[in-house]
This record gives C-alpha cells, sequence and structure tokens, in this order.
C-alpha cells in the first residue's frame, strides 16, 4: 500500500490530487477524515501541512513526502446556538460566508477588519497577527470559546465550551497562534453578535496626524467602542478620495459607530468632540459612506496597495509614522500612510512608499523597516524568537517526528 | 520525595547563600503557617487542632527575580518541589506543599514599577497587595478593575496564577483579559517574557498559558497589565424580579444588546434574603465602619469586614441559624445535619418572608457621558424584561459591604460547621440546567445557595455558598467531599465548567480529565516544556505525576 493510496482510501480519489515531488494536496470533508489523514500521513512520516484560503502548497527542502490538507470542504455551521450566541463553525469556512449564514437571522460575527472576512476561519485563528481585532469587540482571539483540533499523533480535541473558566491554562489558545504545529484546527466555536440596531459614520479632517491620533485616543479614552476607525495623511487621502484636497500636514478620519441607536450616537458624539477639541471639524459625510462600503462591502479602493505594515503602540504611532516619512524624504522617496485596526494594544499604520513616482525599491523598502523598528514600531509577521525553545519542547511533546507544519514557526 | 530523605540543614545553608538568613525559614511555626491556604477542607481540620498533612521544607522571601531563578535552579538540581505563594488566601489547596519542598512567598516583591499612561499598561510586581495595588493606582487616577472579595489578603501574582475574577469582572473582565504580558520563572529556572507589549507577535500565546497555571509551569515574578482611567461616575441601582429565570433572561437581555455593567448580580430566593439582611445599614455600623473614601480613590473601604446591624424577629432568628451565630454547637449540628429539610423549609420561608421575589444588583461605572448613556440602556433594558427597579439604595448598600461575607465564614467554622462557595458557569443555554443539577447535588448534602453573577454575552457564572456540619473531623470531610464530588460531576454532565475563578488546586483536581478531556494533552506538553523535572508545585492540577512525586 502506498501513501496515496492510504489518502485516497481516507478521502477518495476525488479529493486527493498528486503535486510535483512526492506530495499531494487532499482535502477531507470532516473532522474524522482529518484525523484519518494525519495517522495515516504519520505512518509514512509524511509532513503534515494545512492549507486555508490564503496558504498555497509551498516548495520546502525536504526530502520527506508531504500532504498538504486543505480545508476547503470544511464548510458547514455545525451548531448555532442563538440563545448564548455561539456559532461552531468548521475551519474553512471564511467570514464572508459565515456572514451569509448569519445575516437572515439578524446575526453577525461582528465589526472586525476585512481580513476576517476574506479568510478561512482556521486561517485567521492559527495565525496571530495585527489587524484582526476591533476597537468595539476587541481581539479576534478573545471571540474564539472554543477549537477543535486534530493532534500529530491523530488524537483529536475539543476544547470545553465555557464564557470564562478558571481551569489551568487556555487550551484553545495555545491552538490559536500556532499556524499547525500543535494541531490542525477543524473547527472553533465563536462569539457572535446580534446586528446592531445602528450604524452611523462620520468624516473629520484634522491639522495634522498627531491631532487625528490624540483625537482618537481622547474618545477612546471616555469608552468609545467605533466599529472602525482609519485616519488618513493627505497622500493617502488624495490618493484614496481623489476629489478631496487636502493641504499638505493635515488628516483625514473616518470613524464607523455601532449598537443601540442611543450608544451608537454618544461613540459618534464623544468621537465628534474628541475632534474638536483637537482643533478639527466635520467634513463631507459621503467620505466616509464610501470609506465604510470599500472596506466592508468589497467596493474597489483606488492606489497602490501599502507597501509596509507597522503595528506600534498608541504612545508611539506618531514617532512611527514620522520616521517612515523621514527615511523616504532623506531618499528623495515619498511615504503615503494610512493608521488603522485600533484596538487596545495600539493600531497599525500601513505606508505606500513611492520613490520617484514609482514603487519604492528593496533596499528603499529596508531602510524603511529599520526606520519603524527603530522607532518602537513592530513590522507585521515579526516574531519572537526568544522562546523558540519552549515551544521547540512543547512541539516534541506532541509531535515528535515534526510531521505538523515542519518550517513553520521554527 | 519525602523530608527524611531531605538534609534540611544542608538545605538551609544553600537557601541562606541565596538569601541571606533574615529571609529563609525553617521554624515550625512559620512551616506549619505556611502548610496550608484558606482551603476550607484544611480548615475542617484545623479548627479540630489536627496537624497540616504535609509541611513545607523551608520558607523563602525573594526581593529580586534574581532569587527565584537561583532557588528554581537549586531545587532543580536537589530535585525539590518548589510551591509558589502570593497571600495565601486561595480556597482549593493549590499552595499547599503536597510534596514537601521550598515554600517561595513573593510578597517582599510588591513594587508598582511604572504606568505607562499613553498605552494604559501597568508593570507590577506579584507579590503586591490587591489592596496596596488598587490604592496605588486609584492615586494616579487609574484602575485594574479586579475587586475580589479576598482583595485586603491576595497578591497580583495569585490572581493571575488562578485566573481570578472580581466583583467588577462584566465591565474590566477577569485577570486574563486584562494581561498584556507575564515575567516568568520557569521550572528550567530561566526567566521569559511572554508577549507585550504588543499582542500580535507571531506563535501561540505563551501569556495565556501561563495565566491559570497555578504555580504548576513556572513562578510568575512580574506582569504587565492592562488599565482603565478611574471611574468618573457610578450608578448602582437594586431591582426586583419574580424568578430565577426572570433574571437571568434579563442579564442576558442586556448583556447582548452590547452593554457592560461593572457590576451584575442576581440572587436566587434564599441568597436573596440573606443578602437583604445582611445590609441594614444603622448608624452604628457606619461608626464602625467609618467615612466611605470617595469613588475617584477606587471604594475600598478601609474597613472591609463591618459587622452587620442586628436585625431582630424572626427573619434575625433565621438569619442568625444560617450564619451560626449565638447559637450552640449541637443546634446548628442538628439543623444543618438534615440539609434536604432546612433546604425546603429555608425555601418556602424564604419565598413567603421574600415574596417580591428574587434580588439583583445593576452597577455601572466609568466615563461620564458613556455610563450615563450605558445606564439608562440597561435599566430601560431590565424593566422591559420585567424587572422592577428598587431605587439607589439596595445598590448602594451592596457596594458598601461587598467584602464583609467572607468574614462571615469563620463563625461557622468556629461553631462546628464547614462554609464554602461552589463557582462555577456555563453558555446561557445550559444556564438553568446548571443551576437546577448543582443546586440538587450540593442540596442532598448541605443548605445551599446561589446567585448569579459575572455575566458575558454568552453565558454566565453561579455562586453555590453551602453550609454543612458533621460530627466529626473525618465524616465532615467525607460530607465535604461529596458535595464537591456530586456538584462538579452535575456541572460537567451539563456543559458547565467545574471553576469560573477561584482555580483547581487540590480540590478539582481530580475533575481536570473530565474538564479538558483529550485537550489535556496539550497542557502536559508544555508542563514538559517549561518544567521538564516536574518540580513545580507538583500534585496540583491533575496533572500526570512527574519524576519522584506521585
Amino acid at each position: 500500500m502506498t501513501l496515496e493510496r492510504e489518502l485516497i482510501d481516507a478521502v477518495g480519489a476525488a479529493h486527493v490530487e498528486p503535486l510535483d515531488g512526492g506530495s499531494w494536496r487532499v482535502t477531507p470533508g470532516s473532522a474524522a477524515e482529518v484525523a484519518e489523514v494525519i495517522r495515516r500521513s504519520r505512518a509514512y512520516r509524511a509532513a503534515v501541512h494545512p492549507i486555508g484560503t490564503g496558504a498555497r502548497p509551498t516548495r520546502v527542502a525536504d526530502p520527506r513526502a508531504r500532504v498538504h490538507i486543505s480545508t476547503r470542504r470544511l464548510d458547514q455551521v455545525l451548531q448555532l446556538d442563538e440563545t448564548s450566541l455561539l456559532v461552531h463553525a468548521q475551519a474553512g469556512l471564511t467570514g464572508l460566508d459565515l456572514e451569509r449564514i448569519l445575516g437572515p437571522r439578524n446575526l453577525t460575527i461582528g465589526d472586525y477588519p476585512p481580513v476576517v472576512l476574506t479568510s478561512s476561519l482556521g486561517g485567521i485563528i492559527a495565525v496571530r497577527t495585527p489587524g484582526k481585532s476591533s476597537a468595539r469587540h476587541g481581539f479576534f482571539e478573545d471571540a474564539v470559546v472554543g477549537v477543535s483540533a486534530v493532534l500529530g499523533d491523530g488524537r483529536t480535541v475539543h476544547t470545553r465550551i465555557a464564557p470564562r473558566r478558571s481551569t489551568g491554562p487556555d487550551l484553545a489558545r495555545a491552538l490559536c497562534g500556532s499556524e499547525g504545529t500543535i494541531g490542525f484546527i477543524t473547527s472553533a466555536v465563536l462569539r457572535i453578535h446580534v446586528r446592531p440596531e445602528s450604524r452611523l459614520v462620520a468624516a473629520y479632517t484634522l491639522p495634522s496626524i498627531d491631532a487625528a491620533v490624540s483625537a482618537v485616543y481622547l474618545a477612546l479614552r471616555e469608552e468609545a467602542a467605533p466599529s472602525g476607525l482609519r485616519i488618513y495623511d493627505a497622500g493617502k487621502a488624495a490618493a484614496h478620495f481623489p476629489g478631496l484636497a487636502l493641504p499638505a500636514g493635515q488628516a483625514l478620519l473616518c470613524a464607523a459607530t455601532a449598537g443601540p441607536t442611543d450608544l451608537a450616537t454618544c461613540d459618534r458624539d464623544l468621537i465628534t468632540s474628541a475632534v474638536i477639541a483637537e482643533g478639527g471639524a466635520t467634513t463631507d459625510q459621503a467620505l466616509a459612506e464610501l470609506w465604510w462600503r470599500r472596506t466592508h462591502a468589497g467596493e474597489p479602493t483606488p492606489g497602490p496597495q501599502p507597501t509596509l505594515q507597522v503595528m506600534a503602540t498608541p504612545s508611539k504611532l506618531r514617532a512611527v509614522y514620522r520616521a517612515v516619512g523621514a527615511q523616504l524624504a532623506s531618499s528623495g522617496g515619498m511615504a503615503a500612510a494610512y493608521i488603522s485596526r485600533f484596538d487596545a494594544d495600539g493600531a497599525v499604520v500601513f505606508f505606500t512608499l513611492e520613490h520617484g513616482g514609482a514603487p519604492a525599491d528593496d533596499e528603499t523598502v529596508a531602510a524603511a523597516e529599520r526606520a519603524a523598528q527603530a522607532a518602537g514600531g513592530w513590522l507585521l509577521g515579526a516574531r519572537a524568537h526568544k522562546l523558540d525553545s519552549y515551544l521547540r519542547a512543547l512541539r516534541d511533546a506532541l509531535d515528535p517526528d515534526h510531521l505538523m507544519n515542519p518550517g513553520t514557526l521554527a | 520525595m519525602e523530608a527524611a530523605a531531605v538534609d534540611i540543614d544542608r538545605l538551609q545553608r544553600d537557601l541562606e547563600v541565596i538569601f541571606g538568613p533574615r529571609r529563609v525559614s525553617v521554624r515550625h511555626v512559620d512551616l506549619e503557617t505556611y502548610a496550608r491556604d484558606m482551603w476550607p477542607r484544611l480548615l475542617i481540620a484545623h479548627r479540630d487542632g489536627l496537624p497540616p498533612p504535609k509541611l513545607p521544607y523551608a520558607i523563602v522571601w525573594p526581593e529580586h527575580i534574581r532569587e527565584i531563578v537561583a532557588v528554581v535552579k537549586l531545587a532543580r538540581e536537589q530535585r525539590i518541589p518548589i510551591v509558589p505563594y502570593g497571600g495565601g488566601s486561595g480556597v482549593c489547596g493549590g499552595a499547599v506543599p503536597l510534596h514537601g519542598g521550598i515554600t517561595v512567598d513573593t510578597k517582599r516583591m510588591q513594587q508598582l514599577r511604572a504606568v505607562h499612561s499613553a498605552e494604559l499598561i501597568c508593570d507590577v510586581e506579584a507579590g503586591m497587595s490587591g489592596e496596596r495595588f488598587e490604592r496605588e493606582l486609584a492615586r494616579r487616577g487609574y484602575t485594574f478593575g479586579n475587586f475580589p472579595s479576598s482583595i485586603y489578603c491576595s497578591t497580583v501574582g495569585g490572581w493571575l496564577a488562578t485566573r481570578a475574577a472580581g466583583q467588577m469582572s462584566t465591565k474590566y473582565g477577569k485577570v486574563e483579559d486584562r494581561c498584556v504580558g507575564l515575567t516568568v520563572v520557569t521550572g528550567r529556572g530561566e526567566i521569559i517574557e511572554t508577549d507585550g507589549p504588543t499582542r500580535a507577535l507571531r506563535g501561540p500565546s505563551w501569556t495565556q498559558l501561563v495565566l491559570g497555571s497555578e504555580g504548576t509551569l513556572g513562578v510568575i515574578a512580574s506582569a504587565r497589565l492592562r488599565l482603565s482611567p478611574a471611574p468618573q461616575l457610578r450608578v448602582y441601582r437594586g431591582f426586583e424580579v419574580d424568578d430565577v429565570a426572570t433574571g437571568v433572561a434579563a442579564i442576558r437581555r442586556v448583556m447582548q444588546k452590547g452593554l457592560r455593567p461593572a457590576v451584575v448580580r442576581l440572587y436566587d430566593d434564599l441568597d436573596t434574603l440573606m443578602s437583604s439582611l445582611g445590609h441594614h445599614d444603622e448608624p452604628a455600623a457606619q461608626a464602625v465602619v467609618g467615612p466611605v473614601p470617595p469613588i475617584e480613590t477606587g471604594a475600598l473601604p478601609a474597613w472591609p469586614g463591618p459587622p452587620p446591624a442586628e436585625p431582630d424577629g424572626v427573619v434575625a432568628r433565621l438569619l442568625e441559624f444560617a450564619q451560626g451565630k449565638h447559637l450552640r454547637r449541637d443546634a446548628i449540628n442538628t439543623a444543618l445535619g438534615n440539609s434536604r429539610l432546612v433546604n425546603r423549609v429555608f425555601g418556602t420561608v424564604a419565598e413567603k418572608l421574600a415574596r417580591r421575589g428574587c434580588r439583583m444588583i445593576i452597577g455601572l461605572e466609568g466615563a461620564r457621558i458613556r455610563t450615563e448613556v450605558e445606564a439608562a440602556l440597561t435599566f430601560h433594558e431590565l424593566e422591559a424584561a420585567g424587572a422592577r427597579d428598587q431605587g439607589e439604595e439596595p445598590g448602594w448598600a451592596w457596594l458598601r459591604h461587598r467584602y464583609a461575607v467572607s468574614y462571615r465564614m469563620s463563625p461557622m467554622f468556629r461553631d462546628g460547621a464547614f462554609v464554602d462557595t461552589m463557582e462555577v458557569a456555563s453558555s446561557w443555554e445550559s444556564l438553568m440546567d446548571l443551576h437546577r443539577a448543582v443546586r440538587a447535588a450540593i442540596g442532598r448534602h448541605a443548605v445551599v445557595m446561589a446567585h448569579f453573577s459575572h455575566a458575558y454575552p454568552d453565558g454566565c457564572s453561579i455562586y453555590f455558598t453551602f453550609a454543612g456540619t458533621a460530627p466529626d473531623v473525618a465524616s465532615a470531610e467525607r460530607v465535604y467531599d461529596q458535595i464537591w464530588r456530586d456538584g462538579l460531576e452535575a456541572a460537567t454532565r451539563v456543559g458547565g465548567t467545574i471553576s469560573h475563578h477561584h482555580g483547581v488546586g487540590i480540590l478539582k483536581a481530580p475533575y481536570m480529565a473530565g474538564e479538558h478531556r483529550e485537550a489535556m494533552a496539550i497542557f502536559e506538553a508544555a508542563k514538559t516544556s517549561l518544567d521538564p523535572d516536574g518540580i513545580m508545585n507538583p500534585g496540583k492540577l491533575g496533572l500526570a505525576s512527574r519524576g519522584r512525586w506521585s
């Protein structure tokens, strides 16, 4: 019996696709099939790599056979508890898929950034990165109540469901962010929300980026919980809103609030008064409506994609913005930016770097990255290596042959 | 390893090299003090003069993380257990030195090292007392928001090690919701920093793996915790509902609207009776309490346990009966010994006396404008769900006396009974089943009452208080163990968790396999990674025995 035969036995021939160099793409239709694929792969010492919507089978310099397990057919809602507002969904569903199922029941996964809508649930949970949190609901991981996963030895674990517990470490959180190295996530139980009664958007101009950042934190300290916030500098505002002539140095702030009407109005008013306190004023609401449609209704955004994404804590945001701008200016280039994804940790600055009207070259981007880090920012996708020996030991204990997504987080 | 096999003199000398002579103790009185925490099962034996089951070999008081590293390395070399110790207020035996070892009391590490106001984060050492922590923060205009009833005798590190919750957790969250990162000395004797300043770095969250591990993975030395501006406004009101189910539905409605009151408490019939009688606000009692500090200071009363005013009449006798006050030991034994009857009688009497139904306390606090709006919306939702507004007084009375209840337990022990609390939780869907199942399970053995607190959009915690008695220590322990076995098995059966915020320790260790099932493999793997020799707090949390400790 060959591994390919074993895989076909486990999931059916239609769902096993040979790739080059001793590897296969397998598309199981249930958690039980995932467990079977992992057990059989293990018997052949084949490495197991998860694939969500974003990932593609990668060519790894590894002599072992490789089985790429796609979550595409894990696309069912297993349980919807409308009393507790919990949904048990399989890993292959995207945020948009979930919204389509929940919408008719007046439910929603909540106001998270667009990346949550387009990614598979398994992928969004498996990779820890900023930019999936919301000022309204908090960190996306906080919405994960439980996780079902298949460990390297083929055992299936279901972490238990409770609103909170005090029974040792949070074992679901060991799987969140583990990028498939501790277990293959097959489904998760998520907290969901009733669709907000009201949703309000507003746009403001402010005299500077500093003033805009200050206004945002002034409002957040007054406990406003907006469902979306974005600060554009003049360069980025011009690119995204061609009709808007914002003088250099000034900033555009778009804000969305949601909830019971009184609360959504209260939050919008808190933001407005913070803006006024920082010397700003309301501007054309149509800008904010357009921004919201682009980020949440799939309307295309003009202009180049961001070149560099930097996470910064509240006190470092302005310094990171200035440092990258100064670095580009020193080499004759230009940086335009927007700041978004505000949460309790800080926010993400999305820079578009240009040189002579063309995208900045690798060297310029690398210099900008160094400037951002020197100013206290964290590049997206960064890792802290200081705990690597602990992660290795944890993986050794669960997966002694290192078959679960080897090469990742290594 | 047994004490006999350890050369205590040599150990003392080795420890004195690290800590100096004044911060090491092997005196019997100290060893006996550190042999237990506030686990009621041990208090039963202690009351009757029985020695603790096991003493630590020595106690040390580190002042710097370097010293913790040194003592863990020493323990690792000599294969001696390390038992971290905070305030000693745990109620599950988590700090009991089951296999002897060195007890590491963190209370001399008690600095609030920094408050980063832009980030709303502070850096605090683990041994800082909860009360001092909140007072220091209040002085600077902030709050961490964790106000457990043990706040006067627990430490920040103890909170983090057990995933504690405070009375205002519905707004601020449990401690795990407020922790940005930890500095930990692992069982390898190394310092690690988990996460921080951002939670956004790739890889699993080591913070969430260490939180709640109760010293089985390492010693928490300090933490970066999230702060909130001190509240500008507090709004408290009492409500009454016809029955528990109506109250539960009302709370769910508020939480799922996106509203976040700080305090949500719903008392069942008997607890309603007890709580209303315990909150009399006689001038005499106020004189003892002294002036209540203004809310800007965090509202920690200077005197946590004011004696409640003496009620009178039938109600008073009932209350005294329940509290064991002024009653002869044999009367209590007779009453609590027939708990089923008492539960039934109390239920009936409580119902007749209360009539009005079940009491709720709702409190909101925070920034002025938003709190005002949220309060109006919250009270509107409650009334729409059938709750009747009882005005501000019940709310403020609760706030004034909220720390007193724990201090009422001592007289019960003194008079021969035992009291304990079982805090379970579930999603809303299972909550009423959880209430019925656990109440029935405990009610077979003891007098039981409950309140619902710590609400979330997806569920809620239930806090059962039970009181029982038995003629001698052995049979009291037997009844006590039966209560816990039946109660926790009932909780697991209906889909609840066995602990919402007290932790596991020794008490709930046998139920961890049922709680986590196959996922315990991940906890075991974390144990192997962080504490390969199994020296950290062995025998706790249902982990497999390692090395010589079983």
